[in-house]
């Protein structure tokens, strides 16, 4: 697959990666009830990250030549882009951290929580990718409108994983007696999800201001960095929830 | 005194104060609704003066406007690219500016007043530690709602933070001033995000000084659990202190990396960027990421502590250990983000005294990297007596001897450079060669720590204090005052008095050298650190006599080295050439540098430190013509 700009090819391109993605995911949860396979898990996980940086958050794009004019706009992007990612390298930091934590305390085993919910909001999130690099793509081709539905179905969507997590998720698992001072899963499973929802939440803030501004007519097919700094920050959102997700409910034997 | 009150600094502090009450209010209203205590020992519970320091640091980001363009942008406003300073003189520098010479000029200032502060606390428990027996701190005592010795465990712990922010601080001084003028740059390549990195700071540092007054902390600078769980609220500030301030670290270093591999002039390929810039690299690698986790080991503690999140708590099924993981994973390549610019430093201005090449640039150049990025597997040397699993404790021990290699590359280097060389024996030079003997004792007395079977016994000993002192002397002490005194002529067109640079070079020197060998000796002995008290049976009162009494020395001759420097500002000899006859592109141009830097674009046409080659050149400036910046 060749990255192009060419509109429609662009388009069934995120189609293609979403199916993909969706097909791994279902492959992981039936790897997870069968055999619980931690190796395969890793490896299906390791796919996806790749999968998303390079075709939704088009980590290519770093190396990208673009106009030697210190002052133009696709230099000064040039620059963010570098930027951003470093401080996603940074933040990756936060998240691997909670990993070590996660696996340290709590080993090959993992708390009682609702798979089904597990698998709803985490199929939620990918869809909002699946939305958000539709967006995107419409805003780089200079459809505002079709940038401004896309996005509006991702803040849904995000919205929706959210609630499902914090109003849902914490709740039930409250109720089952695992609550934050519990012990140490309790207090792995709400900083990690907490985390992730907090970063959820600004991403959210980040999509309410790049829509706004696209109904400003801020942003053109050329400039458009506000809106791709977005994109790429809602998928390593997503990227994180690649990697929480199976360590938090699908791999070791559940906790007594 | 009006003009003070309409600094970004003082209405930051003002909002602060605001912030710090609002959400402290908003925590005892709900516990008030939910029929929770309202009040404890300070007055707010733990909850409400947590929130309340959080909010108190947004409050001063929105309060000081440091964020007005940020916003205006979400709102999908334009800003101009620069903002001039419309101010001059000291309110300039107590005012947001986004100029990369304002911000490398608070941030050193900040870092010389926060250096002081953690001098004087280090003076009253040294003074307590003059001789055995407890004289003023005594334990009828009550300051802050501590007795004399738990307020020396504070000073103690906090001496280490306050010094290593201070640190931080001066490391981001001399690579926010220096590193965009050696590339040729207008500016870093994000200057509002650089004004961010250096006003966070502001807060972060008052933060640490509040866990002083609330009741202080106990746990030196490392935090443990269990002890940093049982300690009072003062721990708290320290912890978000200490999380401020790495935000202020991190975004800072993610400027510098893109300010060098986007801005930099035009031939200036990797192999022919100064050693300064390679230093400031990969010290930056290093704070953009490591510096999250001990944010995040200091998050744990804090949710453990408001929440009951059994982290660290072995009857929950936590581990205490694993804190200390975290916490070493940062805060061991932290002394490398702390020595590698000072390092840099020392390559940068060898060879300009030394009127000779540098010798072996590639291999210096690389050192840096790799001292880096090894000391990224070396964080379990500090954890050998710690409990963690023994079967580590050789692999890090190996890995921790191996960053002996690249420093001693540095060392081969530095000794080749000054070989035959023509030395002036200025004060720059004079710290610079005061910088690489003490590094050198620093270096020689880490190896022993390394090693298991020794550490086992030096462990939390005196032996460590002296060698950590060593270390961070010569890696970032002594290069930062040679940096100081050599770029101050480029900031002010000014230079510093040459002898009241040699009477603090010479006062400080020897002292010091007395006080860490001492420390190393008492270490030896048996004197563990972070005690109030000691045996007099030990029969080491005289040395920690001397010890107290270097101290004071040091103290004077810094403060000899801050009137030097305030006093230079104004009367200092005029020095608009290039004073220390340099290749470098900053001292091609008269002093102090113009607002938006080079009028004219320089091309890299040589090797950067070619000292005394006939005919070599490092930087062309190009044909003046008409500036696109007025």
């Amino acid at each position: 697959m060749s990255h192009t700009h060419d509109k429609s090819s662009a388009l069934s391109q995120g189609v293609v990666i979403f199916i993909y993605l969706a097909v791994l995911t279902a492959l992981e949860y039936f790897v997870a009830v069968t055999f619980s396979a931690v190796s395969i898990l890793a490896v299906v996980a390791v796919i996806k990250l790749a999968l998303v940086m390079y075709y939704y958050m088009h980590i290519y794009k770093l190396n990208e030549e673009g106009e030697s004019d210190r002052d133009s706009y696709s230099y000064k992007t040039g620059s963010n882009r570098l930027g951003l990612w470093l401080f996603l390298l940074s933040d990756a930091f936060v998240f691997a951290g909670l990993l070590t934590v996660r696996i340290n305390l709590l080993g090959l085993t993992r708390p009682h929580l609702n798979q089904m919910l597990g698998l709803f909001v985490t199929v939620v999130l990918l869809i909002s990718s699946f939305f958000m690099n539709r967006g995107e793509t419409l805003m780089a081709n200079g459809d505002r409108k079709g940038f401004l539905t896309n996005t509006m179905i991702t803040f849904v969507l995000g919205l929706g994983f959210l609630l499902g997590v914090v109003a849902v998720e914490w709740p039930m698992a409250a109720a089952e007696g695992l609550t934050a001072s519990s012990g140490a899963a309790g207090a792995v499973f709400y900083m990690m999800t907490g985390m992730h929802a907090f970063h959820v939440f600004t991403g959210l803030v980040f999509l309410l201001i790049v829509m706004n501004n696209a109904r400003k007519n801020v942003y053109s097919a050329e400039k458009h960095w506000g809106v791709e700094a977005a994109a790429v920050y809602w998928h390593f959102v997503d990227l994180v929830w690649i990697i929480f997700y199976p360590a938090l409910y699908l791999i070791g034997k559940l906790l007594a | 005194m009006k003009n003070f009150f309409s600094t970004a600094l003082a209405r930051g502090l003002f909002w602060q104060l605001i912030g710090t009450l609002v959400g402290a209010g908003l925590v005892t209203g709900i516990r008030a609704a939910m029929g929770l205590s309202t009040t404890d020992t300070f007055f707010f519970t733990e909850p409400a003066w947590v929130l309340g320091a959080f909010f108190g640091v947004l409050f001063f980001i929105g309060g000081s406007g440091i964020v007005t363009d940020w916003f205006k942008w979400a709102r999908g406003i334009d800003t101009p690219e620069h903002h001039e300073d419309h101010l001059s003189g000291w309110q300039k520098y107590l005012s947001v500016s986004l100029d990369h010479k304002v911000i490398g000029v608070q941030y050193t200032v900040t870092a010389f007043v926060t250096l002081g502060l953690g001098g004087i606390f280090a003076l009253i428990f040294r003074t307590e530690l003059a001789a055995s027996q407890l004289q003023f701190l005594t334990v009828d005592m009550k300051l802050f709602g501590q007795n004399g010795p738990q307020l020396y465990n504070t000073l103690m712990s906090l001496h280490g933070m306050v010094m290593i922010v201070s640190i931080l601080l001066g490391i981001a001084g001399i690579m926010n001033y220096v590193v965009p003028l050696l590339l040729g740059a207008q500016d870093m390549a994000f200057p509002r995000l650089n004004a961010f990195s250096y006003w966070i700071a502001v807060p972060a540092a008052v933060l640490l000084i509040m866990s002083l007054i609330l009741g202080g902390f106990d746990t030196g600078w490392t935090g443990y659990p269990p002890l940093s769980v049982r300690a009072p609220v003062g721990v708290q500030m320290f912890f978000l202190g200490v999380f401020t301030a790495g935000w202020s670290s991190i975004l800072g270093a993610l400027n510098v990396i893109v300010t060098v591999v986007r801005m930099r002039s035009k031939g200036m390929t990797a192999m022919r960027m100064p050693i300064l810039v390679w230093a400031s690299i990969a010290t930056s690698i290093i704070s953009l990421t490591a510096t999250q986790l001990i944010g995040l080991s200091f998050q744990l503690v804090m949710f453990q502590r408001l929440l009951g999140m059994g982290f660290f708590d072995p009857a929950k099924g936590g581990n205490p250990v694993l804190f200390q993981h975290l916490f070493w994973f940062y805060s061991h390549p932290a002394v490398y983000v702390f020595v590698l610019p000072g390092l840099g430093v020392i390559s940068e201005l060898l060879p300009v005294f030394a009127r000779k090449p540098l010798f072996g640039y590639r291999w210096i150049a690389m050192s840096s990297l790799g001292i880096a990025l090894v000391g990224f597997l070396v964080w379990a040397h500090h954890m050998f007596t710690s409990g963690m699993n023994e079967y580590l404790r050789v692999p890090f021990m190996y890995s921790t001897l191996l960053v002996a290699v690249p420093t001693g590359v540095k060392f081969f280097s530095w000794l080749a450079t000054i070989w035959k060389g023509k030395l002036s024996y200025e004060t720059p030079l004079l710290f610079v060669i005061g910088a690489i003997v003490v590094f050198l004792m620093g270096g020689l007395t880490g190896p022993p720590n390394a090693t298991v079977s020794v550490d086992l016994h030096l462990h939390d000993t005196y032996f460590i204090v002296g060698h950590f002192h060593d270390t961070i002397f010569g890696g970032f002490v002594f290069p930062f005052f040679a940096a100081v005194y050599y770029w101050f002529p480029k900031a002010t067109g000014r230079r510093m008095n040459e002898t009241l640079g040699k009477i603090h070079f010479w006062i400080m020197t020897p002292s010091f050298f007395v006080m860490t060998l001492g420390m190393m000796r008492i270490g030896l002995l048996g004197m563990r650190r972070r005690i109030a008290d000691y045996d007099p049976a030990m029969g080491f009162d005289s040395t920690h006599l001397i010890l107290t009494i270097t101290g004071y020395l040091i103290f004077i001759s810094v403060c000899v080295f801050i009137y030097n420097f305030f006093n230079s500002i104004k009367n200092g000899e005029k020095a608009e050439g290039n004073v220390w006859n340099s290749r470098s592109p900053e001292w091609q141009v008269p002093s102090p540098m113009p607002a938006h830097n080079y009028d004219q674009p320089f091309e890299v046409v040589g090797e950067p430190y070619d000292y005394g080659l006939p005919g070599s050149k490092y930087v062309e400036f190009s044909a003046p013509t008409k500036s696109k910046h007025k």
